[in-house]
């Protein structure tokens, strides 16, 4: 074992800091450390991205980076997207109940925060620019459609100011 | 009093229908988006260790030594185990046919590479994988069998040695005279098929976690199960204990589609847990583990097959030879596969006779398991195509072919060659419509018009039966007992009337808590969202099965109108012991108890659940003070296979017709879909929005199947395919969007006339496509016979061709 | 013992293909160091060289992060270059594109001056991976990285980009085409680190393209042409072609250049020149999605593409 090492963070706006192995991947600090369990791990070899993330805006696979690279970051998890207070979804988790975009919901998490990432670029993304986001995120129950349409449910609605 | 239960929507008797058939929302959704799930690595007990498995690098080979010691003296480390604790404490795993099974942790001898051979139980899961390192082994190398040829060849070396071969079952099904029509045919349609190794990969891989209790001798599991009460019967006897004494907790799962519970990583944990003095054990299967050695892998087939066919294109025989290879033994119930066609053999065709001549081999490749389909999407693939190669010799449109072979509706019930009773159908119908949508005249005359620019455009169009509702009669030749497949739930209203309805499966994908749910709120009058749906661990749960073999839709609604009936019956005898009156003059209707002759005096469904609960006085002798009731459903008038393998198995028969048009680029072998259609028959549709998702998700493993997955084993039996940078899970751009439409023949055998459909596509998806590359390739006089068809393959068919 | 190096040599991805440990998902231990300055971190890699020990520089970390999951990778020291200020500049300096070699990939495809000015890098940076890579890839990772299937090297041959190397002795400019050694290998020294990578800006009328052919969308190549040329009083000139994913580095198709050199711009012509390039190539790698001779066919067929669409933007 090395030396653990002090990194400070936000994580769904809220300021955590711990010590961590420099080994301890982001996504084993969420799960485990801070008990975000929201966060899914699949493949924890960068290929699935159901374990993405939002470090500074951007999506990201929590577990293709090291707890200690995220010191004095802030992160998004799907545990941020709610409303604290009142527990409403966010827009897009509603779209994705509505329109069916999900069955075990194992790979949810990583497609909400890639929408999320790609929503807040671009409010009304093509087909093909949707396809083009979310093609870094596997889901094996679905088939993709009703994925597609809870996307684009999602970007009407919050064009709409919903 | 007899339990009827309804065989249509429109019979519920208590109301109109408000959620059954309706696109609801699912009740299982708002937990899954905000992450707060318990899936089982979400899960931590205090004092939690967490395991890591040392896995074998070779195929075969005789474990000569293995030295823990440094391992155990690795700080963090509470306990290692290896095959010599599982030879004290257990036994090796129970298969069908018996004897094909080995120890969690290897015994003696490896037989494919990834089986566990030593594991750790440490403070966390990277100290854990740090004493992997540690452990030594000695090997002595066995010569690998890579294929089944190898395997049978004279001399092979024998992987089980209480067998004195390899072969685990060789065993032909004759049904009806399959020599005579063959030899009467006018035309005999034969060829060779391989279908190489896919599987499941749910997104979330086996997980559990195990706490044996040495005072009680009692073992606890939470984890990933698709199939609890099964798993716990076979804990048992592996672990040697009680069964009694073994308690599943399944946890919501990350997807399944087939043999969800990782028996050998629940033994290693609870066998770590009792050696660590029972502290519980996490063993979480990471993804490399689950590609090797995770009961990933299923269907590795080598087939002949040939068709029997009169002059106008009237099939009258199939045979079909095949040898399967199962892989290194049969604990992860591969065999059943094999089996499994008997179900719909001859599909939707009007078939005489048929042969299967079925051999059954070990390998040094790993144990194959179940997927989506559980053996029929092969089959199919094979009788697809064969069907399609006549229509070519026969110069008749694939579609024509199809439709003068189909069952006729009036043939329902039909009882197959092979025995199973098919519930009904109406195959044209839903062929007419498919090729209405589709335009398929259409679309073969810009075929025609591509074809003659030189584009390789090709047109699929297959047919398929999905055997639902399984039973294991279906498994008899296998070596699997039994008949009746039980689904059990429980009914409990509260003192304020609320309703629970406990079930003993978890969530998986499908949706079934939302289908619970709709069934009871429609039967009670309730809000839908008022039902509340949830699991309970196997040991206080009605005896139950879980989702397998497109059971659980049929299988919950019929327990839950069962259910309901019940405690319907136990509530009118309440109210009229209250009301002075006999129970036949009380009638439930939208949510209230009332009296028939005066539908305005009656009771809520509410009063009715306070008063049985805190008004004892009030209740007529006899009766308990419980307003819950349980019921187990199980399918109707079930057979005893005679001596060629011929039962009523699966219940009920949907059907669908898909159609595929695509383009091969000549240069890079790349297949592209351009249009996907599809039609199907699966009754009542009780969710049209879990159908739905059923159905694309098994298109997309349909596709993947066909075009991109595969496990790749070296000619010396070692995994090619260790990661998902080589396993190819279809993302977003390479699945169609398909164009759907649907027939509704309600199955008169059913609880509301719904019939299985959960693996649905998967049966056809495969099919269609490899019928429609081959129709691409015609014109060439090339075809593939092997999936999948990947860019190489066809590269070289068409490099090979020039 | 066998090795997984044996059993998974046939993997598309060529960095699982160097291991001899076992199956495992979490990276074995090792220090971490985050350096403040360039002169820092050099001094850093050139103690742990001068003791022997394992330090690894850290970027992104996406190419790495599997290599350290599967224990291929097994450094005793990493070192994060993100608290040195100042590496992630993407800048025009007097016609040459010069990318700070932490800039992520996100932002050289979102950099209007590298769309506008070298599109050719441009199309190149969107094909790598799928958007969460390329938000944390860092740009210059790629190319110390040296992986065969990247697309990166391939370009960097083409428009004869220079990486800037800053090691004990300073700083230095190593060509393209004495940069890439083979698999997983640059000529960088071990105390050395690349601080930049530029290239010209693609002067008007350039005809470009690059394609490459993966199983699925995303994935790493199995073969991949880029190219350049320019059509001049009716004819081809400058014509320069790379492939990738098909030799252990990135490599120029001379063979490709020279038949098209002068050459008048029609389909005939471009078979030739896409025909002699994979005829001219070295035995190409083999994995389970594309044996060799499929793999130099590849080369064939995106080389022939390239042309026309290249020669269809030239002016």
């Amino acid at each position: 074992m090395t030396t653990k090492q002090r990194i400070n963070l936000h994580v769904n706006g809220k300021a955590y800091e711990r010590d961590v192995e420099p080994r301890l991947t982001l996504a084993d600090f969420l799960r485990h450390e801070l008990h975000l369990g929201g966060t899914h791990v699949g493949c924890e070899h960068g290929i699935c991205g159901v374990c993405t993330v939002l470090i500074d805006g951007r999506s990201a696979r929590s577990c293709l980076t090291l707890a200690v690279q995220v010191d004095g970051a802030q992160v998004t998890t799907v545990e941020g997207l709610r409303n604290r207070q009142t527990g409403q979804l966010h827009p897009i988790q509603q779209a994705f109940v509505d329109a069916h975009g999900l069955q075990c919901g194992f790979c949810t998490p990583g497609f909400l925060m890639t929408t999320l990432e790609l929503l807040g670029e671009n409010p009304d993304p093509s087909t093909e620019e949707i396809k083009e986001a979310l093609g870094g995120n596997l889901c094996r129950c679905t088939g993709y459609e009703s994925i597609l349409a809870s996307v684009r449910l999602a970007a009407e609605r919050m064009r709409a100011g919903g | 009093m007899a339990i009827e239960i309804p065989k249509l929507p429109e019979h519920m008797h208590s109301g109109a229908t408000r959620f059954i058939g309706r696109d609801v929302k699912r009740v299982e959704d708002p937990a899954l988006v905000s992450g707060t799930v318990e899936f089982i690595d979400n899960l931590d007990i205090p004092g939690m260790l967490h395991c890591a498995i040392l896995r074998s690098p070779h195929p075969h080979a005789r474990v000569l030594k293995v030295d823990t010691s440094a391992a155990e003296a690795l700080e963090g480390v509470a306990a290692v185990l290896t095959g010599e604790d599982a030879r004290r404490w257990s036994n090796p795993a129970y298969t069908a046919p018996e004897g094909w099974g080995a120890y969690c942790v290897a015994v003696d001898k490896v037989r494919f590479v990834g089986e566990p051979v030593a594991a750790v139980a440490a403070e966390n899961r990277y100290i854990a994988e740090d004493a992997l390192e540690l452990i030594r082994v000695e090997y002595e190398l066995l010569p690998p069998l890579a294929t089944p040829q190898a395997a049978m060849a004279p001399g092979a070396p024998v992987l089980f040695e209480a067998h004195d071969s390899n072969v685990v079952q060789s065993r032909v099904y004759n049904w009806g005279e399959v020599d005579r029509l063959f030899a009467e045919a006018d035309h005999v349609v034969s060829n060779s098929f391989r279908w190489n190794r896919v599987g499941a990969n749910p997104t979330e891989t086996f997980g559990c976690i195990c706490q044996w209790d040495l005072a009680e001798n009692s073992l606890t599991v939470h984890g990933a199960y698709q199939t609890p009460r099964f798993w716990v019967a076979a804990r048992a006897m592996a672990l040697n204990l009680p069964s009694n004494k073994v308690r599943i907790v399944s946890h919501p799962m990350g997807g399944s589609f087939g043999g969800k519970g990782g028996p050998r990583g629940t033994d290693i944990s609870a066998l770590l847990s009792r050696k660590s003095e029972g502290r519980p054990v996490k063993y979480i299967e990471d993804r490399m583990e689950y590609l090797i050695a995770g009961f990933s892998q299923s269907w590795d087939r080598h087939y002949e097959a040939s068709l029997a066919v009169k002059a106008d294109g009237t099939v009258t025989g199939f045979k079909v030879r095949l040898i399967d290879d199962q892989g290194a033994g049969t604990e992860g119930w591969g065999t059943i596969s094999v089996a499994k066609p008997l179900a719909a053999f001859t599909g939707p065709y009007r078939i005489e006779a048929a042969r299967y001549d079925t051999v059954l081999v070990a390998t040094n490749r790993a144990p194959s398991g179940a997927y989506r389909g559980y053996g029929p999407p092969p089959h199919f693939l094979v009788l697809e195509s064969l069907m399609d190669m006549t229509a070519r010799k026969l110069a008749i449109d694939p579609a024509e072919l199809r439709r003068r072979n189909y069952l006729r509706p009036e043939q329902f019930p039909y009882t197959t060659p092979a025995g199973n009773e098919y519930d009904s159908g109406n195959y044209e119908a839903v062929l007419d419509k498919l090729l209405a949508m589709a335009d398929y005249r259409g679309l073969r005359e810009e075929q025609s018009r591509a074809r003659a620019a030189g584009r390789l455009i090709g047109i699929g169009v297959a047919s398929t039966v999905e055997p639902g509702v399984f039973d294991w009669n279906a498994y008899a030749t296998v070596g699997v007992p039994g008949i009746g497949v039980p689904e059990g739930v429980k009914l409990a209203f509260d003192v304020f009337g609320n309703l629970t309805v406990v079930v003993g499966f978890t969530l998986q994908g499908q949706g079934q808590y939302t289908v619970a749910a709709q069934i009871a709120a429609d039967y009670w009058g309730m809000d839908f969202n008022a039902v509340k749906v949830t699991t309970a661990a196997t040991d206080v749960t009605p005896p139950h099965f879980g989702p397998g073999g497109s059971r659980l839709g049929v299988a919950i609604a019929g327990a839950v109108l069962g259910a309901s009936q019940k405690l319907e019956d136990l509530f009118c005898c309440v109210v009229a012991h209250v009301m002075q009156t006999q129970p036949d003059q009380v009638e439930l209707m939208d949510g209230r108890l009332r009296l028939k002759q005066n539908p305005a005096v009656g009771m809520s469904v509410a009063e009715v659940a306070g008063l049985m609960l805190s008004r004892a006085d009030l209740l007529p002798p006899g009766v308990e003070p419980c307003p819950e009731a349980t019921y187990v459903w199980t399918a109707p008038n079930r057979t005893m296979p005679d001596e060629e393998g011929r039962c009523r198995s699966y219940l009920t028969a949907a059907n669908a017709t898909h159609l595929v048009m695509l383009e091969i680029d000549r240069e890079t072998g790349r297949t592209d879909i351009l249009k996907y259609f599809i039609v199907d028959d699966c009754g009542t549709r009780l969710n049209p929005g879990n159908l739905e998702g059923q159905l694309q998700g098994a298109l997309a493993q349909g596709v993947g199947a066909a075009l991109y997955e595969e496990y790749v084993y070296s000619d010396d039996a070692q995994p090619l395919v260790t990661t998902y940078v080589d396993y190819l899970i279809p993302t977003i751009h390479e699945i169609p969007m398909a164009k759907k439409d649907f027939v509704v023949t309600p199955s008169p055998f059913t609880p509301l006339g719904a019939k299985g459909c959960g693996e649905g596509a998967m049966h056809t998806t495969p099919a269609v496509i490899h019928c429609a590359v081959n129709d691409a390739l015609a014109p060439l006089g090339l075809e593939i016979r092997e999936t999948p068809a990947s860019p190489r393959r066809l590269w070289q068919l068409l490099h090979q061709a020039k | 013992m066998k090795s997984q190096l044996e059993f998974r040599a046939n993997s598309a991805h060529l960095l699982l293909t160097l291991t001899d440990s076992e199956f495992t998902m979490k990276p074995a231990p090792f220090d971490y160091l985050t350096p403040q300055t360039l002169g820092e971190a050099v001094a850093l890699l050139e103690r742990f060289d001068n003791e022997g020990e394992d330090a690894k520089i850290i970027a992104g970390g996406q190419s790495l992060m599997p290599m350290l999951a599967m224990r291929i990778a097994r450094p005793k020291v990493l070192i994060d270059l993100r608290r040195i200020a100042g590496l992630d500049y993407i800048r025009e300096e007097a016609g040459v594109i010069a990318i700070g070699a932490m800039a992520s990939k996100r932002s050289a495809e979102e950099s209007d001056l590298i769309r506008n000015s070298q599109p050719l890098f441009h199309a190149a940076t969107s094909l790598v991976g799928h958007r969460q890579i390329r938000n944390r890839g860092s740009v210059g990772g790629s190319f110390a990285h040296s992986d065969p299937a990247s697309e990166y090297p391939a370009v960097a041959l083409v428009l004869d980009m220079q990486m800037k190397a800053v090691g004990p002795g300073g700083e230095r400019l190593i060509p393209a085409d004495e940069f890439f050694v083979t698999y997983m290998t640059t000529s960088l020294e071990a105390s050395e680190i690349l601080t930049e990578v530029r290239m010209p800006v693609l002067p008007a009328g350039t005809g470009w393209a690059i394609q490459e052919f993966a199983r699925r969308n995303g994935d790493l190549a199995l073969a991949g042409v880029a190219l350049s040329l320019r059509i001049e009083g009716g004819v081809c000139r400058q014509v320069r072609m790379a492939a990738f994913g098909v030799n252990p580095t990135a490599v120029r198709l001379p063979a490709g250049e020279a038949a098209l050199e002068g050459q008048a711009p029609d389909a005939a012509a471009f078979a030739r020149a896409a025909a002699a390039a994979a005829a001219a190539l070295e035995e190409p790698m083999s994995c389970i999605h594309a044996p060799g001779e499929y793999r130099r066919h590849l080369v064939k067929t995106l080389a022939e593409r390239c042309l026309v669409e290249a020669a269809g933007r030239a002016r």
